[in-house]
């Protein structure tokens, strides 16, 4: 019978006490290298401003961890390589984990406590799982270097669309050689590790309490085969053994050293990047505090910490990327390159003890480290990037916010500048007078309350594109006769109303923004009402998550959340089911940016329609290209639009009748993609609001009910 | 060194505007006020001199009531360090060469080393105060200049001009000079909101007629030797909307296009 106490692995057995000595030096010296390099990262975050955590620690952490352990963000759009790197990270994780009990015995709770506990069936039960997850991050290795070395997705090419070839920081076969390194490391350690166990299996196979059990470890037991097949004996077994237990714990201290140093540091940028997220970060920018003296960023130490964390949290593994509306129609800007532009910079800059002067910490411009002009300018501020990062990069808000330093200086396209001019002068982007705001309403055969002056149920907010586009006017008049039968008790601001400042916010003119919430704030303030309710999504977007700020609080809804409750308690009743194919466009505000994904597909549904799903559909939702202002910037001739992209993705859908929008801005741009990608004829793009129009009852009488009001 | 720029605020008509009741201008209910747009050029021009860096004051000065203001404002946020602003009820009425007087005065005031106008306001057209401030400093002028090369402080300026058919004329000019700007000289900067917010603290000096040595028999007018008798919207022609599909329009315009070219023939 054995003792269990014998069943164990006697740690630097017939090492001579030097040898010993060397390795904790060695140990110690790595751990060091590891504290000091985590210190000048740290350091390099505290040279940002300040920011504060949205929601409570535990909140956050919790988010985080659930993040982390359910591999969620990682997964998806891209499930092969999440599912080879759940298996890398929960395989590093155990035997991180499981090293580290040797460590708590054997130099903690034993020399300190006398307390012993790994030997018998811990220990056995120790080697399976190691063994086992040594066995998970090698086939999560194998299956990454695959990836790389074979599949090649695009995405990680790191082609740069924000820079040309002749450019010194175009090259990106340092990122590459990482890439390569990190996984061949990972990967030697871990087979040099089952290699070792294998060698002490063979050298100690006289001992019964080692080789017995052997199964315990089972890969190094099949390998036990190998070496003796090899004709490998006990006694080379043991100098092979004490070879590789050097070559592996060296590579593995070397490892931990680096981690502050390399792509190895997002073990923990990842994490808490992911855990100072804020979850609002691109429905709600920040305000200019009173205290800054210019407006937006400029230098690399005007990004908060959490910003230049996420800089260092991004795995460039090109999500971002490939999301771009602007990147995919040949943009110079993919977000993937912003980041690491801004990286590069900071650890350029920042790495030292002192801070270099302020002309040298400028991210404005075309030197490496910096970004462009026309990248910042080529953001849709849609917010896929956001969206789909796995770990949290948020780079919406640091690219409005070199907006706003680029719009206080007036490096904007001409056409831009103009816009905005006209919007703080006229309050809307048309450059109509005010008093035409409501001028959409004369021709309906009713009169729409004012709500300055009588209590509504429901407040209209139109916006600009609803009041004063032609087109998008004949949606406003149908809206209007669709809530006026269903007995919605409804109004506007007319002339009060001004630009909800959205997409002027987005440019990064922070000034014209704060007059225009205020201006609205301040005419709903004097209005009654209960709720609002607004067709346009980027005003919906605003008024819900930015107003707040500007102390107006209000229940808001889109239509398509009202027009779903009024089609099923039957306030509208459906006469004619349309039985149209259609397929559905995710407004960024809308979808992406406030979730509102099940309204519309609902009443499509309820309206009979079938949907058909293009490939990219809700939170994957491409940009028709409007958002973020580029509505007012002319898009570069001969190259193919967002919205012209996004129109032949639908083509393809055999037999599409219908491609629904639901909001003004799509409206336009999707009108407009139709006839110039020659699919006029074969489908046709309708706001769901007239869709609804189409199906619903006009009783014979209407008028005579609406006159009995 | 001091340049001194003259601004005007403008009026733009809204869609549906109405005459006044007295019949000689529009109800200023109906108009929309913004900086006139070659003054937007001829103070860009005025704040690239002071930027390329010498010793140089931009002033601004405008001839209104106090609803000037919001436009001299516009160009403290562009970057002139001081705004002037000339009213009293009298002025009310002037015609520019009366409005040029005024301005000649604060010029004389101010001891100014140049002086930039717009070649023209986009609202009354005259295109003479520019002219007739030259005229009252006894400077020499050139006027629809489309680029300038002056160093702060020099006693000559290289102008261009734009003539007609496109042709250009290069001249240089003594300084002391008035020169009016053409659009298109340079790219007007953006002035942000919040920089016009922070111009809103700066101060706009308004002087009397009294503090530039005039008085109100050399204003309004009895200061000018013309008024206006009447503004007013000419009968419509007789413009005629083609109607029916595009086939029956193109149709209708051919037939239109050979009848008056047979006519012509």
């Amino acid at each position: 019978m054995i003792d269990s106490q014998n069943i164990t692995r006697t740690l630097f057995e017939d090492f001579r006490p030097l040898a010993v000595t060397l390795f904790y030096g060695v140990g110690f010296t790595a751990i060091g290298i590891f504290l000091w390099g985590t210190w000048i990262q740290v350091r390099k975050y505290r040279r940002g401003t300040g920011y504060a955590i949205q929601g409570t620690l535990a909140a956050r952490f919790g988010d985080m961890v659930g993040s982390v352990l359910s591999h969620r963000t990682v997964w998806r759009r891209d499930h092969a390589a999440g599912g080879a790197h759940g298996l890398i990270f929960f395989g590093f994780a155990l035997l991180f984990i499981g090293t580290s009990t040797i460590t708590l015995e054997f130099d903690i709770l034993q020399p300190l406590f006398g307390v012993r506990f790994w030997y018998g069936s811990f220990y056995l039960w120790f080697s399976l799982v190691l063994d086992v997850a040594g066995v998970m991050l090698t086939v999560g290795l194998l299956y990454m270097m695959y990836r790389r070395g074979w599949l090649k997705p695009p995405k990680l090419d790191y082609a740069r669309p924000d820079r040309s070839p002749a450019d010194p920081d175009f090259d990106r076969t340092a990122y590459r050689i990482e890439d390569w390194a990190f996984l061949w490391t990972l990967l030697v350690i871990a087979i040099t590790g089952f290699v070792l166990e294998a060698a002490r299996l063979v050298w100690l196979e006289g001992r019964p309490e080692v080789w017995d059990f052997r199964w315990w470890s089972p890969a190094g037991a099949v390998m036990t085969y190998g070496l003796q097949g090899l004709g490998v004996t006990a006694a080379v077994a043991g100098q092979l053994r004490t070879g590789l237990w050097w070559f592996h714990g060296l590579l593995a201290l070397a490892f931990i050293a680096l981690i502050p140093f390399t792509k190895i540091k997002h073990i923990f940028t990842a994490g808490a990047s992911l855990m100072f997220r804020d979850p609002l970060a691109s429905q709600r920018l920040p305000r200019v505090p009173e205290s800054q003296a210019a407006p937006g960023y400029q230098y690399i130490t005007d990004l908060n910490w959490k910003q230049l964390l996420n800089l260092d949290a991004c795995t460039k593994c090109g999500k971002c990327h490939e999301a771009c509306p602007a990147r995919a129609t040949g943009a110079p800007l993919s977000p993937r390159d912003v980041i690491l532009s801004l990286r590069e910079f900071a650890n350029k800059s920042l790495a030292s003890g002192t801070l270099p002067d302020k002309a040298e910490l400028d991210i404005h411009g075309k030197n490496p480290g910096q970004v462009a002009m026309e990248t910042l300018w080529s953001c849709r501020t849609c917010m896929a990037c956001v969206e789909i990062c796995p770990v949290a990069v948020e780079h919406v808000p640091i690219i409005v916010q070199m907006r706003r330093k680029l719009v206080e200086s007036g490096d904007m396209d001409p056409l831009l500048a103009k816009t905005l001019q006209t919007i703080h002068k006229t309050g809307n982007s048309f450059g109509e007078s005010k008093r035409k705001r409501p001028a959409w309403t004369k021709s309906l055969p009713f009169t729409i309350k004012d709500a300055r002056k009588e209590p509504v149920d429901y407040l209209w907010f139109v916006g600009d594109y609803a009041s004063f586009d032609p087109r998008n006017q004949k949606v406003s008049q149908t809206f209007a006769t669709l809530l006026r039968e269903a007995g919605v008790d409804f109004g506007l601001l007319y002339e009060g109303e001004s630009n909800a400042g959205n997409d002027v916010r987005r440019v990064g003119e922070e000034g014209l923004y704060e007059v225009l919430a205020d201006s609205n704030v301040k005419a709903m303030s004097e209005a009654t009402f209960k709720r609002v309710v607004t067709t346009d999504p980027h005003s919906y977007n605003t008024i819900r998550n930015e107003y707040p700020d500007f102390g107006g609080r209000y229940e808001i809804e889109h239509y398509t959340t009202l027009l779903r409750v009024l089609l099923e308690v039957g306030r509208l009743k459906i006469s004619r089911p349309l039985n149209y194919r259609v397929t559905f466009h995710d407004p960024c505000h809308l979808g992406r940016f406030n979730k509102g994904y099940e309204a519309p597909r609902e009443i499509l549904k309820l309206l009979g329609c079938e949907l058909i799903e293009m490939g990219r559909c809700r939170a994957n939702s491409f940009c028709c290209g409007a958002g973020g202002g580029r509505i007012w910037i002319a898009d570069p001739v001969g190259v193919e639009k967002p919205s012209q992209n996004r129109i032949r993705e639908a083509a393809v859908i055999d037999g599409l009748q219908v491609y629904v929008v639901s909001c003004p801005k799509d409206l336009t741009m999707f009108e407009d993609a139709l006839k110039t990608t020659g699919n006029e004829g074969r489908f046709v793009v309708r706001e769901l609001i007239e869709l609804v129009r189409e199906a619903v009852a006009v009783p014979a009488d209407v008028a005579v009910a609406l006159g009995g009001e | 060194m001091k340049i001194l720029v003259a601004i005007k605020q403008v009026a733009s008509l809204e869609d549906d505007f109405e005459i006044r009741a007295d019949g000689r201008d529009v109800d200023p209910d109906f108009l929309v006020r913004d900086l006139n747009e070659w003054d937007e050029y001829s103070l860009e021009e005025a704040v690239k001199i002071k930027e390329a860096g010498a010793d140089v004051a931009v002033v601004a000065v405008s001839v209104g009531p106090e609803q000037a203001d919001e436009a001299l404002r516009k160009c403290l946020a562009k970057g002139a360090d001081r705004a002037v602003r000339v009213w009293e009820n009298a002025v009310a009425g002037s015609d520019s060469i009366a409005i040029a007087r005024i301005v000649a005065a604060v010029a004389r005031r101010e001891k100014a080393d140049l002086i930039f106008a717009g070649v023209q306001s986009s609202d009354h057209s005259f295109a003479s105060t520019g002219t007739a401030i030259a005229g009252f400093l006894d400077w020499p002028h050139a006027a629809v200049i489309n680029q300038l090369g002056y160093v702060a402080g020099a006693t000559r300026a290289e102008v261009r001009r734009e003539l007609e058919g496109g042709v250009l004329q290069l001249m240089e000019i003594d300084c002391p000079a008035v020169l009016t700007i053409q659009l298109g000289i340079n790219a007007p900067r953006y002035a942000s909101l919040r920089s016009i917010k922070q111009a809103a603290a700066k101060p706009i000096e308004t002087l009397s007629l009294a503090d530039i040595g005039l008085s109100s028999a050399d204003v309004g007018e009895a200061g000018s030797l013309s008024r206006v008798r009447r503004m007013y919207v000419p009968a419509k022609g007789r413009a005629q909307m083609i109607e029916g599909t595009p086939a029956e329009q193109a149709a209708r315009l051919a037939a239109i296009i050979k009848e008056f070219r047979g006519a012509g023939a």
